[in-house]
Parts: C-alpha cells; structure tokens; sequence
C-alpha cells in the first residue's frame, strides 16, 4: 500500500539508503563478476579507456548491455506488480499471472511463426530470424492482452477479485494457444522461443537498454501524476468517487501505465516471473508502516532482484547459463512464502 | 436550495429500485431516510451522490444538474458516506482522512494550511485526534465508524449524506453520532440526509422524515406528522403505538413483539 504520509511521520530514512547501496554493490557486482575471468585492473582499465580490446567487448557490448537492460526490465516489472496489485486491492495480482506475460508470449510466437514464412532461412539458422522485432511483438501482445482483461472489466462491471481472475483466465487461454503453437514447431524457432520464454538476460544488447529507455523513465517520472489516483484507488469505486475521484478514468489510467511497463519489459526480457510480485510485497515489508517509502524501495528492490538474478544464473551456470527468470523463481518463492507469513 | 431531486427512477436490471422519488434539502436541515430493508434508501442516496445514474429525473446541487458535474466538483459539495465502506487495513487514521481533502488538493497541489486544519477539526470533531496513527485494523468497530465520518468532514463538504452510520455501533456510539450530526447541521449549516434504522432516533434527530417502501415514498414531512399518521406500523408490519414520553420530548414508538400478519 502507498500513501500520502500526514508530516508528523519520520520515514524509516535508514532503509532506501541501505537498499541504495545494497544496489549500488549489486551493480558494482555484476561488472567485476561474470562467465569470463577478468582481472580487476582490466576492467578497471576499460572505464578509463585503455582497455585492452577484448575486455572493451566484454565489458561494454556484452555485460552493460545486459545490466542496464535487466536494470530497467527490474524496475518496470515492480512497478507494474505494485500499480497492479494496488488497484486489483490484490496482493496477489502479477503482470505474469495476469495475461500480460501470456499475450506477449502469444504474440512472440505468432510473430516467430510468421517471419520463418517470410524469411525463409536455413535449418537451425537462428541468426537469420528478426529477432530484433521481439520486444516489439511482445509489448504489441502484453498491451492487447491488458486491453481485454480492461473492455471485459468495464463491460461486465467486474469487482477487483473478478478482475484479477478474469486476467489469470485470459492469461490461461494465451499461454495454451501459444504453447499449441510452438509443439508443431522446428527446433531453430523452438530454441528462440523457449530462451525467450524462461525470462532470459542472454544476449541483451544495447538495442534492447534502447528499447526500455522509453519506458522505465517515462513510468518513474508519471509516478508522481498517478500517485494520489493510486492510493484512491485502494478504496471501494464508491468510496473514491465519493472523495472525488474519476475512477475509471483512473483506473484505466493506471492499469495502462503497468500494462505498457510490464508488457515491454516481457518483450526486452521475456517473462521473468515473481519481480512484479515479490518486489512490490518486499518493499512493503521493509517500510512498514511508512507508506511513502513502498514506491521508492519498490524501484530500487525491483533493480537489485533482476541484477542479482542475473548474476547468480551466469555464475552458477558458467557457459550454459540459467535463465535469470528461473533463478528469480527460486528465490523468489521462498522469499513471498516468509513474507506472507508475517503478513497478517 | 442545496440539494434537491424529483422524479428520480433507478433500475437494477429490471426491478424498479426507486420509483418517482423526490425530495428538497434547505441548508442545515437534517432529513432520515426510513424504510424496511430494500426499501431503496441506499440506492435513493447513491443517486443522490451521483453514483448511479437514474434513468428518469435528475438530482441538483444549487440548481447545477449533477449529471453535469464532475466527480471532484461534486466531492467539493457533498460527502457521501456508504455502508460499511472498506479501506487497506494497514491505513491509519491519518491517512484516510487525509484523503478526504482529495477533491480540494487534486492531483498535485500540496496540502497546506487550510488541508491540515480541516483535517484536524475533522479528527477533533468525531474525537479520534489521539488515536490518528492507529491503522483501520486496531479499531473497534465504532472507532472504524467515526473514522470514516471524520474522513467525510474533512472533505468539508456543505451537504453530508450518511449511509447507516449508526449501524454496528453500541448505543453510546449511537448518540454520539447523532450528536455530531445535530451539531453540524445547526453550527455549521451543514445538510444532512442519512438512512437509519431506528425509527425512535429518526424522529429524535430529523427536521424531516422520508419514509420509503418498495422503492415509493410513502411520507415526506415533519416527524410529529409521521408518528401520526399510522405508516410506521404498516410499512413495517409491526403493532405498536407512539407515546409521549415527556412533554417536550419527540413521540417515541413503542413496538410490540409480535409480527403483524396481513
């Protein structure tokens, strides 16, 4: 839950800069750290531009890449997570449980199901797909898929919980029409699809930082207009209309923001599932009863998860990597598991 | 006139919720909606909010049609208070009454002077300023109750509609509220229309009374008017008698225990 805080709270200031740091370290972290040993000095080196050419590639074209990328996927996928349990009043809800992840998933399959028409390459020719048009399709299909789950929501006047539901259900039905797509398949689409589908920071390039850019920004620097909605939208309809609010322009609002954040961010990364509910129930937790402080941990824990993630699958697998959306998994259950412990 | 309505008509699907039902506020009066249950005293103050829209008729505030109007010009008007509303447990006193002053601060404007003193007079006024940093879920009931009346009086709104606010709470509560309602009207000129149950207090607190059945209004009028008139005991279908208590004291129904049958 978020709120304006009355001005006789003291924040629990102690916590973002302990989160901050923790972030900073992480990041720090997975420069230093990867599947391919180089010297500290080398690295070091390379930030002051005299880096040997191998450690430049390393560094600049394959491991920033991909910590920006997972950084800006991270952030979005909290936010999204909290906008969208907040205004389901769910803690449960979760763009991957709620059909956005599954409309992407959709529409990644459609589209590699497509291009192979057109593009006719070889056997196993991965290179040849246009893979670069990935985060496209899948912010095409996340954003569709959040469109239904909105018309049937305002069509049928549904509750949150029937909302919530109805997104699972969609989700449901996507996910089964892409999965039956993807068994008639050749194995040169299958082995795109399936990296794609673990939620994977595997050969993220710059294009796909640029990619996010639009976005991860854009929903930080909309937080502030959406943020008294947000908290109005914790209320009963009646309840926030009656306080004065358009709620279902802003509900519309919101589930539109956290539906363009989620879905882009499954489009850059895949579906990485959990960060849009673990981080948001996290953020939660450590702030207590200090609600101003839920959004601003929500961001930096959301960035900390994925770059962890990331760094945990590429150490513990060395050259065959684990998917940072099952890394996230893992840990990520444990952790919702105490939290909804302590959650009365 | 502050708020007035006629010939509003609401439909759930196909039954007739409310039929032709009319009333006219004048500022600082206070006005009880009586009625068996689904007699459409909810549906006859969720119009009156504006929150559902009648299929005929129209309700008005100062003559502006609220049809017309938005939901932040409407909150800047009238509080409306629902039955049994819910908030995030882990919400503080505070905080809920903090969001009463949405419709004034909108989206950006930061909360001044003029925010933080409505919003104590609001805490002050339903006795809840030392309990403020206590969350939704540490409340007694009657507690919860007042909190959301102080959220209502923070959005200083000129007409006050109250859904039940006496239900749920012991009789001390009871009054209180009752108390406040009274207080409001005729300190602040506040107009109040509120749904009660309990036909001894309707009549102890209103300037007037709107009985309803079936979604009709059966009586509009004074509560001495009502008491003799006879409807109570046949909306109701129960058998008992108004006595007067004390000279000067409202007539008070006494019911019998026994179920009327028709």
């Amino acid at each position: 839950m978020i709120m304006d805080a009355p001005a006789t709270y003291l924040p629990r200031r102690g916590m973002l800069p302990i989160v901050i740091v923790i972030a900073l370290l992480s990041l720090i972290a997975s420069i230093f750290l990867g599947v391919v040993d180089l010297p500290v000095a080398d690295v070091l080196a390379v930030f002051s531009g005299k880096g040997s050419p191998e450690a430049q590639s390393i560094i600049l074209d394959i491991r920033l890449p991909r910590i920006v990328t997972g950084i800006l996927a991270g952030i979005q996928f909290g936010i999204a997570g909290l906008l969208l349990q907040t205004i389901t009043r769910n803690p449960l809800a979760d763009p991957s449980l709620m059909g956005v992840s599954q409309g992407a998933t959709l529409t990644v399959t459609l589209f590699l199901l497509f291009t192979v028409y057109i593009f006719n390459p070889g056997e196993n020719t991965v290179a040849e797909l246009p893979i670069a048009w990935l985060p496209v399709a899948g912010l095409a299909g996340g954003m569709i898929a959040g469109g239904i789950i909105y018309l049937l929501a305002f069509r049928l006047e549904l509750s949150p919980l029937r909302i919530t539901l109805c997104g699972v259900a969609i989700g449901a039905v996507l996910h089964a029409l892409a999965v039956g797509l993807i068994a008639g398949w050749g194995s040169a689409r299958s082995e795109i699809i399936l990296e794609w589908l673990s939620g994977s920071l595997y050969a993220r390039t710059w294009d796909h930082a640029l990619f996010l850019l639009p976005f991860a920004p854009a929903g930080l620097l909309g937080l502030p207009v959406i943020y008294r909605p947000v908290v109005m939208l914790q209320f009963d309809a009646q309840v926030a209309r009656s306080f004065g609010l358009a709620y279902r322009r802003q509900f519309s609002v919101v589930l539109l923001v956290s539906c363009a954040l989620a879905a882009s961010a499954v489009g850059a990364v895949g579906p990485i599932v959990f960060v849009g509910l673990v981080v948001p129930h996290l953020a939660r937790f450590l702030a207590g009863r200090h609600f101003p402080l839920v959004l601003p941990l929500t961001v930096v824990l959301g960035a900390i998860f994925v770059t962890l993630g990331d760094l945990i699958g590429r150490l513990a697998g060395q050259a065959e990597e684990v998917p940072i959306g099952v890394v996230t998994a893992i840990v990520g259950v444990p952790v919702l598991l105490v939290l909804l412990r302590k959650i009365p | 006139m502050p708020l007035s309505c006629s010939q509003l008509s609401v439909f759930y699907g196909r039954r007739k919720a409310l039929s032709g039902f009319g009333l006219a506020m004048q500022k600082g009066e206070i006005r009880t909606l009586i009625g068996p249950n689904g007699s459409g005293k909810s549906t006859a103050l969720q119009a009156l909010a504006g929150l559902i829209a009648p299929a005929e008729g129209k309700v008005t505030i100062e003559d502006v049609s609220v049809a017309t109007m938005s939901r932040r010009a409407i909150a800047k008007k009238l509080a409306f208070l629902p039955q049994q509303p819910s908030a995030p447990d882990e919400m503080t006193i505070a905080q809920l009454v903090r969001q009463g002053r949405f419709a004034h601060v909108g989206l950006f404007r930061s909360y001044d002077r003029r925010d933080e003193e409505a919003i104590e007079w609001a805490l002050e006024s339903t006795g809840l300023s030392s309990l403020a940093d206590r969350t939704l879920q540490e409340l007694s009931g009657g507690e919860r109750q007042r909190a959301w009346i102080s959220a209502a009086l923070a959005q200083e709104a000129g007409i006050l509609l109250l859904d039940e606010p006496t239900s749920f709470l012991d009789i001390g509560y009871q009054v209180e509220v009752l108390d406040l309602v009274h207080r409001l009207s005729r300190e602040r000129g506040v107009t109040i229309i509120m749904a009660i149950h309990d036909i001894n207090q309707a009549i102890a607190v209103s300037d007037r009374i709107s009985l309803l059945e079936k979604g009709e209004l059966r009586f509009d009028g004074e509560p001495r008017a009502l008491a003799e008139s006879g409807l109570i005991e046949r909306t109701f279908r129960v058998k008992g008698r108004f006595v007067q208590v004390s000279p000067d004291a409202p007539p008070h129904f006494d019911v019998e225990l026994k179920r009327l049958s028709h």
